[in-house]
């Protein structure tokens, strides 16, 4: 499959971690992650299990999955559609971890914060241990440990990053695109975000108030909001605020908003369903997804936002094609960890975003960029229906052609004919 | 070589009726478990004993001798928790998963396989051990759960002695000796896995004094869900410090039966 990426020297105690696991593969970079639902969890360990040997009942994996330690569960390897003179025309590529911490998907509540963290800790020491040069927090890992690098073990000659600027990119671009296939006018809307002071609610924040007529701001801790509010104060935009706590303020919000993201860290965002006016169009930019159009919020236009696509191929070893990745669109992947791929893809091993807050425009851009440069857009939109506007065919170039003409600038070649190029006789993933 | 049948009473402890409470309702429930705890702690001092046998080292001899004997005390003090109780322990040896784990040691003294051996008896048996032990340390009440507390940091000490002889064994040849942990636990912790499983699935254990005692462990807040999740955690953590790659061993036990 080529060589890693290229050109970059391999420090010495990264050698001797292979070594020491007994393998010669480098590791790039290293994802760490869990599985937002048992139905997801239990596919992972049927498929651990292999098709020999009976699925364990749903009993079973409830009572397995939560005594598992963090640790590798595949090789990741993904390519970039920028030929190198290594790799000739085929393209880079970095070879990573998928490294679960086996956060059980009914234990995201806070009562668990705790447990959860030392589960991230534990992953984070597989990545270390293992020599990973970069390492892209996904899920609640980059929620739990945002404000809390101190956390992590000692880090050697590993970097972490959050992945949070890559996810607000494609939250950004998405909701772009959403305006454009309804009609919407951007610069007439009032745009509410829930979880506006987390690190990507801020940073979505951040990139959407200079493009929308109004923002409303929706969080638990009143300074913050207040903080950011005075921040995009600064820029003129008109900001109101409203904690969680006053139910009123955040049931007007809902009404009067007719571009929502829900970037809030809920496991269900039910203080939302039924509020939110008709028609609206809502990005589900939480972790798991959980917002259903039909049943929640009918009317409302919605679309699964964070998310990309690779162009260069995505493989697994062994293969999770359609397990991990249980997206109804070929390699697409949370933009939390697209941006430990990009940036390995790039030789750029450094912690991109790290801490609460930020995330800026000219942020985002730059790390678009890095991704776009490799083959990593904006995924087809899609939500727990199915495929949303051009989302039925299943392409990528609409998110280069739209937008603010960022991805125009990377130059890069046609998606679909490196795709063709790239994906032979490389595993799939994400095709429902 | 050793091979003791039923055991019974091979351990004599004199227990003072001061020291014996009357029949509580979880009574019985400790007794089953104090059964499986004491016949495991005599299958390592067989163990033990044997490794003893094929020993060059008289260093390695003395440690063999001297683990066989703490682990006849753990049996011993596990006799003297259930006449606490007012229960007579018992145990046996030959009952079939016991039967099947004594007799994959045994496989590997024919052989002459010292590594072999610690790998089946300090990284298989031993987090088995040192996993339920610790559990049942935290929910048995007074004396008795301070015992299997214990105990289990004893076990602990064991494998940590072993740890290093196995991890420079690997740094020899890593792929040769995971092949080996490999065939080992194909073996062992298949049947462990059965042992742990939530029901028995093979008939009775020949263990337990009457029915099945896990269907009756939730009364003493315990569950054979949680002693099997925290022995296969317990396994994979032992693995991990050998330094087996965490997507191989992870492989490995997902594939173990339920």
């Amino acid at each position: 499959m080529g060589g890693a990426v290229a050109s970059v020297d391999r420090p010495e105690r990264a050698i001797q971690a292979q070594a020491d696991q007994g393998t010669t593969e480098p590791v790039d970079f290293a994802l760490i992650g869990h599985q937002e639902s048992w139905r997801a969890a239990a596919d992972v360990l049927a498929a651990l299990r292999g098709p020999d040997r009976m699925h364990l009942p749903d009993d079973e994996v409830k009572d397995i999955l939560p005594w598992i330690p963090p640790r590798t569960v595949c090789h990741v390897e993904v390519g970039s559609i920028l030929p190198t003179k290594i790799d000739g025309p085929t393209g880079a590529t970095a070879h990573g971890l998928y490294i679960d911490s086996f956060i059980p998907p009914d234990r995201l509540e806070a009562t668990h914060v705790h447990e959860n963290i030392a589960r991230v800790r534990g992953a984070a020491a597989c990545a270390i241990r293992a020599g990973a040069r970069i390492v892209s927090l996904g899920g609640f890992s980059s929620i739990l440990i945002e404000g809390n690098f101190d956390q992590l073990p000692d880090r050697r000659d590993t970097v972490f990053t959050t992945g949070n600027t890559l996810t607000v990119g494609f939250i950004v671009q998405g909701m772009k695109k959403m305006c454009v296939l309804e009609g919407r006018d951007l610069r007439k809307s009032t745009l509410l975000i829930v979880g506006a002071t987390g690190d990507v609610g801020s940073g979505c924040a951040r990139c959407l108030a200079p493009l929308v007529k109004r923002v409303l701001l929706s969080a638990r801790n009143v300074e913050r909001l207040r903080r950011l509010a005075a921040e995009l104060r600064i820029d003129e935009v008109q900001v109101e605020i409203a904690t969680d706590c006053l139910e009123n303020n955040l049931q007007r919000f809902s009404a009067e908003a007719d571009l929502v993201i829900c970037a809030a860290s809920l496991a269900s965002p039910s203080h939302l369903w039924g509020r939110i006016a008709p028609q609206a169009i809502v990005c589900d930019a939480g972790y798991p997804k959980n917002l259903s159009p039909n049943a929640q919020m009918p009317g409302a236009k919605i679309f699964f936002g964070g998310l990309g696509q690779i162009t260069g191929g995505l493989r697994f070893r062994p293969d999770f094609h359609g397990i991990l990745n249980r997206h109804p669109f070929p390699d697409v992947v949370h933009g939390c960890l697209l941006e430990g791929m990009a940036l390995a893809l790039a030789g750029r091993f450094e912690p991109f975003s790290q801490g609460r807050g930020f995330i800026t425009q000219k942020r985002v851009e730059e790390m678009e960029t890095i991704a776009a440069g490799h083959g990593i857009y904006l995924a087809p939109l899609y939500n727990a229906d199915g495929p949303v506007g051009d989302g039925l065919h299943g392409q990528t170039e609409w998110s280069r052609a739209c937008g603010d003409g960022l991805m125009e600038q990377a130059e890069v070649p046609s998606a679909k004919t490196e795709k063709t190029a790239k994906t032979e006789g490389m595993a799939r993933i994400g095709v429902s | 070589m050793n091979t003791v049948g039923r055991m019974e009473p091979l351990i004599t402890v004199n227990c003072s009726t001061m020291e014996c409470a009357s029949l509580s309702p979880s009574a019985p429930i400790w007794q089953d478990v104090l059964a499986q705890a004491m016949t495991g702690e005599l299958i390592a001092a067989m163990n033990y004993t044997s490794l003893s046998e094929i020993c060059d080292d008289p260093n390695e001899l003395a440690d063999a001798l001297e683990h066989a004997q703490i682990e006849r005390g753990h049996a011993a003090r596990f006799a003297v928790e259930g006449r606490k109780l007012g229960v007579d322990v018992s145990n046996n040896v030959d009952a079939k998963h016991w039967k099947r784990l004594r007799d994959a040691f045994l496989g590997c003294i024919t052989e002459r396989d010292f590594i072999g051996c610690l790998i089946v008896q300090e990284i298989m048996l031993e987090s088995f051990a040192v996993a339920s032990y610790a559990r049942v340390g935290k929910v048995a009440p007074g004396s008795l759960g301070k015992t299997f507390s214990s105990i289990a940091a004893e076990e602990e000490e064991h494998v940590d002695h072993a740890m290093s002889i196995l991890r420079a064994e690997r740094a020899l040849d890593a792929p040769r000796f995971d092949d080996k942990v490999y065939r080992l636990h194909l073996d062992v912790m298949t049947t462990l896995a059965k042992m742990l499983a939530k029901e028995c699935r093979d008939g009775h254990c020949e263990v337990c004094h009457g029915n099945c005692v896990k269907p009756s462990l939730f009364e003493v807040s315990l569950s054979a869900a949680e002693l099997r999740g925290a022995s296969l955690q317990q396994y994979l953590k032992t693995l991990d410090m050998l330094g087996i790659p965490g997507e191989v061993t992870l492989t490995w036990v997902a594939q173990l039966p339920v």
